[in-house]
């Protein structure tokens, strides 16, 4: 399971980043607080398979599928 | 002159914070990004805090530098990679006394991240940092405290608490920041238990201990968001704001300019009444009032449109824009960060080649640069609004609020995004060949919604008006001078056996298959050293052929001339498209690095427009 899996409020522990992403993305994921045992929540889900809306720590981001898809997370 | 350098998370509140430290005007907006480039200004350091007595002749002052912001030191975008590259060079700089970072008060957690980064690389300068909390208003109205000693304390560094909107311990700050950039030794960092752990640990053991909780804080802003992100209500909530925008600049605008124009004519009459007959007289009427005059009418749109603008940049609706447009603007091969610039454009296209800047990938950026000169820029207004008014009845509905010539403005803007759009794909099919190995993808914070601060959207609005009528004004004067001098002689006001008319004529030709005569042909050619010319130099050859007629009314001159729905149709085409802008293309070639990239947009968008203006023309006129 992807963060691109969280339903619109529901809520997901990051388990870690896909090694398959660009480094450069990673590092920016991390120092956003992408870590692991991070509780993400989903705010909102846009239309056409827009950018996911999520919550992070004090922090709201919005992050398209191809960045999204990188990301796994374990349900809690 | 010592510095002091300004830091901080995008969006954190750093602009309007140096603002308020240096007395300077520089724009702010609550999306992130708005900073691309480094800007500086002075800080006057309190005498009294420097132990002087404060009549003290010398008032120590510092040079403040706001940098970009940043969410680390490793950059992945243009502005940030400006802001690092510069900061970590001026950490090493004798002549840096102090760095403050700025955070945000409500977004602790992260802020902090990026200051502990900040303030562990000063510490190996032996630089003094100094944190300021900023945006304490908004805890305060969740009754929430920050105790600033005892996370001094754990800091090592001093903290000040502050809200550069309200004003909330400004003054304390001032104060703090003058005695230490002056004995700046006495505060250099001091190694704690909580500095010397990894910064996102640190970073969450304070926020646990002072930030406000995100639940509180957040809950308005997510609120919000369900309505306005909403798959249905967000999209028709968009499409009405961005009509709303286009709307009011017509609407809103009409009394204002109404009265400006009668202002104008009326002056007019008076100083043609004291001057008497005579060449002066007719110079005066014709050049100042009939070609200037026309155009400072329209001064009050322009004032209109950056209010709205601001207004949007202000509430934090931007960004949401942003994520609403990423999937349509990807299948034109831009980000959803382009659509930033895009709307900038519609005020003028220098600032928003700069936004341009925070596209994180490079292909993305060079097509949303290249196609920002298409958003109808307000050196266009002008030209819409006369042409408009002498084309398309000004009929209202909705009891007012939707108005016929307004929606053509919105048509007239909608038809420069769908050519940005078109030529966008066109570009982005191009450069397919050099792409990047791998595109940055779409990663926005989105910021909270606030209520915009009136005083610096006051001096963006006044400064818009201003601006414009300087930089537009003297190049206006001049060749409405010239235009008249080459219409009135050799026959003393015979326009049509004038100079000009010999010199338009002879291009006359090139204008024939968009169904204009040698005047519009003279003013077109004259556009493109700025757009606003077309307005000014008609202004004045129509004075001087209806010398009888109201001064400033050029539109109803335009309209008794007999100017064709097809000839006017196709005039618009052409502004539409057409790059008539020297500053543009300087500015394109400095952020794209070549002239062949700025200069052949230049002719690419002439032809273009020529040809869109020509195939107007002959439907409509068929």
């Amino acid at each position: 399971m992807t963060v691109w899996d969280i339903p619109s409020k529901k809520s997901a522990s990051i388990k870690s980043l896909c090694t398959a992403m660009h480094a450069d993305v990673a590092i920016r994921l991390q120092e956003m607080g992408f870590e692991e045992g991070q509780l993400i929540t989903c705010i909102k889900r846009t239309a056409f398979n827009g950018p996911t809306v999520i919550q992070l720590g004090d922090c709201i981001y919005s992050l398209e599928q191809s960045v999204a898809n990188h990301v796994n997370v374990s349900a809690i | 002159m010592q510095k002091i350098l300004l830091v901080g998370k995008p969006n954190s509140g750093k602009s309007l914070l140096f603002n308020q430290l240096t007395g300077l005007r520089q724009k702010v907006a609550n999306f992130p990004g708005v900073t691309v480039e480094l800007k500086s200004g002075v800080f006057n350091a309190l005498a009294h805090s420097a132990g002087q007595s404060p009549n003290g002749t010398q008032q120590p002052k510092f040079e403040l530098i706001d940098y970009p912001g940043t969410y680390s030191l490793k950059s992945w975008s243009k502005d940030e990679a400006i802001a690092i590259e510069r900061l970590l060079a001026a950490m090493s700089d004798e002549k840096t006394s102090v760095i403050l970072c700025n955070l945000d008060a409500t977004r602790m957690e992260r802020s902090l991240v990026f200051g502990l980064q900040v303030q562990e690389i000063a510490k190996r300068h032996d630089k003094t940092v100094v944190f300021i909390l900023n945006m304490v208003d908004e805890l305060l109205r969740f009754n929430h405290h920050i105790d600033t000693s005892k996370l001094s304390e754990k800091l090592g560094s001093p903290v000040f608490a502050v809200s550069a909107k309200t004003l909330i311990g400004i003054n304390k700050l001032q104060k703090g920041l003058s005695e230490i950039a002056i004995s700046q030794e006495k505060y250099n960092v001091r190694a704690t238990e909580i500095n010397q752990q990894p910064f996102a640990a640190a970073a969450k053991i304070l926020a646990k201990e002072y930030a406000i909780r995100p639940d509180v804080v957040l809950k308005r802003q997510n609120t919000i968001d369900r309505f306005l992100l909403n798959s249905v209500f967000g999209g028709i909530a968009f499409l009405l704001i961005m009509f709303f925008l286009f709307q009011s600049i017509f609407t809103w605008a009409v009394p204002i300019m109404d009265a400006t124009e009668d202002a104008i004519g009326l002056l007019g009459g008076v100083v043609s009444s004291v001057l008497g007959e005579g060449i002066l007289n007719d110079f005066m009427t014709d050049a100042v009032f009939g070609g200037v005059g026309s155009f400072l009418v329209f001064v009050p749109q322009i004032m209109i449109l950056t209010l709205i603008i601001g207004l949007l940049e202000d509430s934090g609706y931007l960004a949401r824009a942003a994520l609403i447009c990423h999937k349509p603007l990807s299948f034109f091969g831009l980000s959803g960060r382009s659509f930033i610039p895009y709307l900038s454009g519609h005020a003028c296209a220098i600032p928003a080649i700069l936004a341009a800047r925070t596209i994180e990938s490079q292909r993305k950026r060079f097509v949303t640069m290249l196609t920002v000169p298409l958003m109808s820029c307000s050196a266009r207004l002008p030209v819409y609004a006369l042409l408009i008014a002498v084309l398309v009845p000004d009929v209202s509905y909705l009891g007012g609020w939707v108005n016929l010539q307004g929606a053509m403005f919105f048509v007239l803007y909608l038809f420069g995004i769908v050519t940005a759009l078109i030529v966008s794909s066109v570009l982005n099919k191009m450069t397919e060949g050099s792409k990047e190995h791998q595109d940055m993808p779409f990663i926005l914070e989105l910021p909270s919604y606030r209520l915009p601060h009136w005083q610096p959207l006051f001096y963006r609005i006044l400064n818009s008006g201003t601006q414009f009528i300087k930089r537009a004004g003297p190049i206006i004067f001049v060749v409405s001078m010239i235009v008249w001098t080459l219409g009135y002689f050799p026959n003393n006001g015979d326009l049509q056996n004038s100079y000009l008319s010999a010199i338009g004529q002879w291009i006359e030709p090139v204008f024939m298959p968009l169904g204009l005569d040698w005047r519009y042909g003279v003013a077109i050619l004259v556009s493109f050293l700025a757009r606003e010319l077309f307005v000014g130099v008609l202004g004045t050859m129509f004075s001087m052929q209806n010398a009888d007629e109201n001064i400033a009314g050029l539109a109803a001159n335009l309209e008794i001339d007999g100017l064709s729905l097809a000839s006017g149709v196709a005039l618009l085409g052409f502004y539409v498209i057409a790059l008539q802008c020297v500053a543009t293309v300087a500015m394109l070639k400095s952020e794209l690095g070549k002239n062949r990239y700025a200069w052949g947009a230049f002719v690419a968008y002439g032809l273009l427009a020529y040809l869109v203006s020509m195939s107007l023309y002959t439907i409509l006129s068929s």
